[in-house]
């Protein structure tokens, strides 16, 4: 129910919110997510695993009644996973009305990025280290930058001219099976 | 305001109330279908119901069922006032349904937002030569022509006065020359003829002939009439003409409201708007007069005597005394004021909160915090005892609230015996057991299509036509049963006719043509259940003939599917030229299940209990090993094969001696597999919730649940382990 307002209000607060992005910080790279997408932010809590899913999904979080899937950001990214600890976080955000949880390092800041300030993603790759199939696009904010993430291709993975450019051999060996 | 109703309101109302007096109307009808006539209260109740949505349909402006039901009271004014003993019972038992399916049709298209645009003509033509027939059979008989035509026109009076947007509503002021004797005889006349169409009236002077007060008043003041009619005011002009009494007739349209006023205006010009009354007032009235009419509009109480005439009265005051008395004992109207219907979602959420209060209910009370040493929480322990008694009674009710009767399902199922088995030309019997049994409303809506699939195919395939009934010498009637009960924690549901019978050898031949039977086994080594079970494949029916009704060879696997799909079994038992029982066992919710807790490395996992055989604790040696990895255990004898959850799903931490773990022996289709855990928790009831749908479906897993801590569980599908 509260989620469902929250979209509402999103919808009707996206022009006030426009330029406002959650940021947090994942292996060494900051990322940001529009703030509509954000419906909470909760503590790391207890996952429960889902057996014969992907890596990056982490299994089962229970938000008040209300199951919803974790993603390891990081692993999702394919990055090396890491420990979770007591600055781990869960965002949970909803894309077209699916509600799922991404655990990420740590939580930074909310910040305005303008258009201006936003530059289009290296089109050369170096290494596999990041995807720009999540990537949007780079914001500048002093002088940092945060890699701006489309929350919508994070949860579907359907991009399959995208995933053979990651050069991900196990998602690609899944994919033969 | 009549033109600001909501509409949306009424037509859900409009929608509902019909549909329930429909379905009554049906069941009432075809419990008496096999009587030779319909009883007192019968005839009464269709009059009333019929009475009812004519009423009803009118204001909604739905002519043609206006129409139909309107036909159909007619007939059975007919049938209630001169008892006529020439009726075929069976024909009129059709023409009732008739009405009622093309009435339940066009509110099928209403609720759909289509116009109800069907053409009642062709059943109104048939019932006319109905009414037709019984009537002039009754002449033939020798008996007094009855009352019912001349009823036609004094009916008008008895039917509730209508707020129906197509009335209008009249102030007319008459007035007499000067010279007119009588005065009150003619306003008198006038009041006669506006009878004749109106639909409300009020006049003033009120007492016309009794009074000779009146004259004077008719002639200083004139004559002043309220005319709610549906008529235009050229039709008022015809009947009240000028003449050698009447110098002239003022005609004003008028909002109700002001109608409603009654006579507290003076000469105001009629579009004025009362400014003397505040709004609310006005509202009141407004109100009050609506609940008036809907209170008559229901036919549902006796009007008390009321002293001071008042818009609506008239109606009432003018039907002969006694006459309708019957309608005012309706059906418990109260009843139906009790239910309220509610978003399904809603419900499912009121429930996951309670699912949740229950849980964080346990988190409470069996905080840490209290297990310090030295505490006195006697009061606690009182208080805590209270909360969790009311916890409980709340997941009871709202279970309970969940919970829909079979009634339902089982009428249309009558209903569907008598029309299929009249089609047939077959005599079939319908018998009900259990209707009252309850289930999750989600069930109810999943089963009525194959239930009903298996009714009509008893009543097509299962019973013999009459004469190959007599052939073989069955002298009872060919009989479908329908009964329901509660076994085990699961609904069964059985339909039973007691016809020819599956024919085992004729299904044989049908399997083997399809290439379904295993070559190197003899046909005789088919089990019954086995045998029986090959109907249910796609494409599989043993029918040549495609009837109307089934024979087309889909069906039986769609019935099969749509009960697995809740979670359900069908079971066939036949004995040939006995008959045959389609056995259905559904669980009772899909929501709250009945499960065994277990873990298996970090994961708990939760199965059903109705699957569960049994547990047992293995040693080593009744391991088998095959050199290809595939693992058996030996148990009184018998060989299972071993599934270990922690290698099906790759978990870690898994417990792999044998010996410290727990085998669960289940069986579902008929196999028999042990599922090796590393240990029990408990046993508990749980909340089904489904897996999101971002993650994509896991063989052997159904769903997911909260337990007691907030963690969660998988819950596992044995079917899909099996696989």
């Amino acid at each position: 129910m509260s989620e469902t307002t929250e979209t509402i209000e999103n919808t009707r607060e996206h022009e006030e919110q426009k330029d406002k992005y959650m940021t947090f910080k994942s292996g060494n790279e900051h990322y940001a997510l529009k703030i509509q997408y954000v419906s909470e932010i909760i503590p790391f809590q207890e996952i429960t695993a889902i057996p014969e899913t992907e890596d990056y999904i982490k299994g089962l979080i229970n938000l008040r009644g209300k199951i919803l899937p974790v993603i390891d950001v990081r692993l999702r990214f394919s990055q090396p996973s890491f420990e979770y600890n007591d600055r781990t976080c869960i965002i949970v955000i909803i894309v077209k009305d699916t509600m799922v949880g991404l655990v990420v390092e740590e939580i930074a800041d909310v910040v305005e990025i303008g258009d201006e300030n936003i530059l289009p993603p290296p089109t050369i790759m170096r290494g596999d280290k990041v995807q720009n199939k999540y990537v949007y696009g780079i914001g500048r904010v002093g002088d940092t930058v945060k890699l701006l993430i489309d929350p919508d291709k994070l949860l579907n993975d359907n991009d399959l001219s995208a995933a053979e450019q990651s050069g991900d051999t196990v998602d690609e060996d899944e994919r033969e099976v | 305001m009549a033109e600001e109703f909501n509409m949306e309101g009424m037509l859900d109302m409009y929608l509902f109330e019909n549909g329930q007096l429909l379905e009554q109307l049906q069941e009432t009808v075809l419990e008496q279908k096999d009587a030779d006539c319909f009883d007192e209260d019968t005839i009464n109740e269709i009059f009333r119901t019929m009475h009812t949505i004519k009423g009803s349909s009118g204001i909604m402006m739905f002519d043609n069922v206006t129409a139909i039901s309107h036909k159909l009271e007619d007939v059975f004014y007919y049938i209630r006032e001169s008892h006529p003993q020439n009726i075929v019972h069976e024909t009129l038992v059709e023409h009732v349904l008739q009405v009622v399916d093309f009435i339940t049709g066009e509110m099928d298209k209403i609720q759909d937002g289509s116009p109800a645009d069907g053409d009642p003509s062709a059943i109104i033509a048939e019932l006319d030569n109905f009414l037709n027939e019984i009537k002039n059979g009754a002449v033939k008989e020798g008996k007094e022509l009855p009352k019912a035509n001349v009823s036609e026109e004094p009916k008008h009076f008895y039917i509730a006065p209508v707020a129906n947007s197509a009335s209008h509503f009249y102030k007319i002021y008459i007035t007499f020359y000067q010279d007119t004797e009588m005065a009150n005889v003619h306003a008198y006349k006038t009041v006669y003829a506006l009878k004749e169409f109106a639909e409300d009236l009020l006049y003033e002077p009120e007492d016309l002939i009794s009074d000779d007060s009146s004259i004077s008043t008719l002639m200083e003041d004139g004559f002043h009439i309220l005319l709610q009619a549906q008529c235009t005011e050229a039709d008022i002009r015809n009947v009240i003409k000028t003449g050698y009494d009447i110098e002239k007739v003022d005609i004003y349209e008028c909002k109700a409201e002001e109608f409603l006023q009654g006579f507290d205006f003076g000469d105001q010009p009629a579009h004025q708007i009362d400014l003397e009354s505040s709004a609310e007032e006005i509202e009141a009235k407004v109100q009050a007069a609506q609940e008036g009419e809907e209170q008559k509009a229901t036919e549902s109480a006796d009007k008390p005597e009321k002293p001071k005439m008042a818009p609506g009265d008239f109606v009432i005051q003018s039907k002969s005394p006694g006459k309708p008395k019957k309608l005012a004992k309706d059906k418990p109207k109260g009843e139906k004021a009790a239910f309220i219907s509610v978003n399904v979602q809603k419900m499912d959420q009121l429930m996951d909160l309670i699912g949740e209060l229950v849980i964080s209910e346990s988190v409470v009370l069996q905080n840490p915090d209290l297990k310090v040493p030295g505490l006195n929480l006697a009061n606690f322990n009182k208080a805590a005892s209270q909360m969790a008694k009311i916890a409980t009674d709340l997941q009871n009710v709202i279970m309970s609230m969940r919970m829909v009767p079979l009634t339902n399902i089982f009428q249309k199922m009558n209903r569907l015996v008598f029309d299929v088995s009249r089609k047939l030309g077959k005599d079939v019997e319908f018998e009900m057991i259990g209707e009252h049994t309850e289930v999750d409303k989600n069930i109810s809506e999943k089963i009525s299509d194959p239930l009903m699939h298996l009714v009509r195919n008893s009543v097509d395939h299962g019973i013999e036509s009459n004469e190959e009934r007599a052939a073989a010498g069955k002298k009872e009637k060919g009989k479908v049963t329908l009964s329901a009960k509660t076994e085990a924690g699961k609904v069964w549901i059985t339909v039973t006719d007691n016809g020819t019978g599956l024919n085992r050898e004729k299904i044989l031949a049908k399997a083997r043509k399809q290439g379904l039977l295993d070559p190197d086994r003899s046909d005789a080594s088919y089990e019954d259940k086995e045998v029986y079970q090959f109907i249910t494949l796609p494409g599989f029916s043993t029918n040549e003939q495609v009837t109307e009704y089934s024979g087309r060879g889909v069906g039986m696997d769609v019935v099969v599917q749509n009960i697995q799909s809740i979670g359900g079994t069908l079971e066939i038992e036949s004995t040939p030229g006995e008959g045959s029982s389609m056995i259905l066992k559904i669980p009772l919710t899909l929501a709250i299940i009945d499960g065994i807790v277990m873990e298996t490395g970090t994961t708990s996992f939760v199965v059903e209990t109705g699957f569960i055989k049994q547990f047992v604790r293995v040693t080593k040696d009744m391991m088998i090993h095959e050199p290809t990895g595939e693992e058996y255990v030996m148990i009184r004898d018998e060989c299972y094969p071993v599934l270990r959850i922690g290698d099906w799903y790759g978990l870690e931490d898994y417990r792999s001696d044998v010996e410290e773990g727990m085998m669960l022996l289940f069986e579902v289709e008929g196999k028999t597999i042990c599922l090796f855990v590393d240990k029990l928790i408990g046993k508990q009831e749980i909340v089904v919730k489904p897996i999101p749908s971002y993650i994509k479906k896991v063989k052997g897993i159904s769903g997911c649940t909260q337990l007691g801590d907030g963690s969660i569980a998988l819950i596992l599908d044995p079917a899909g382990l099996i696989d």
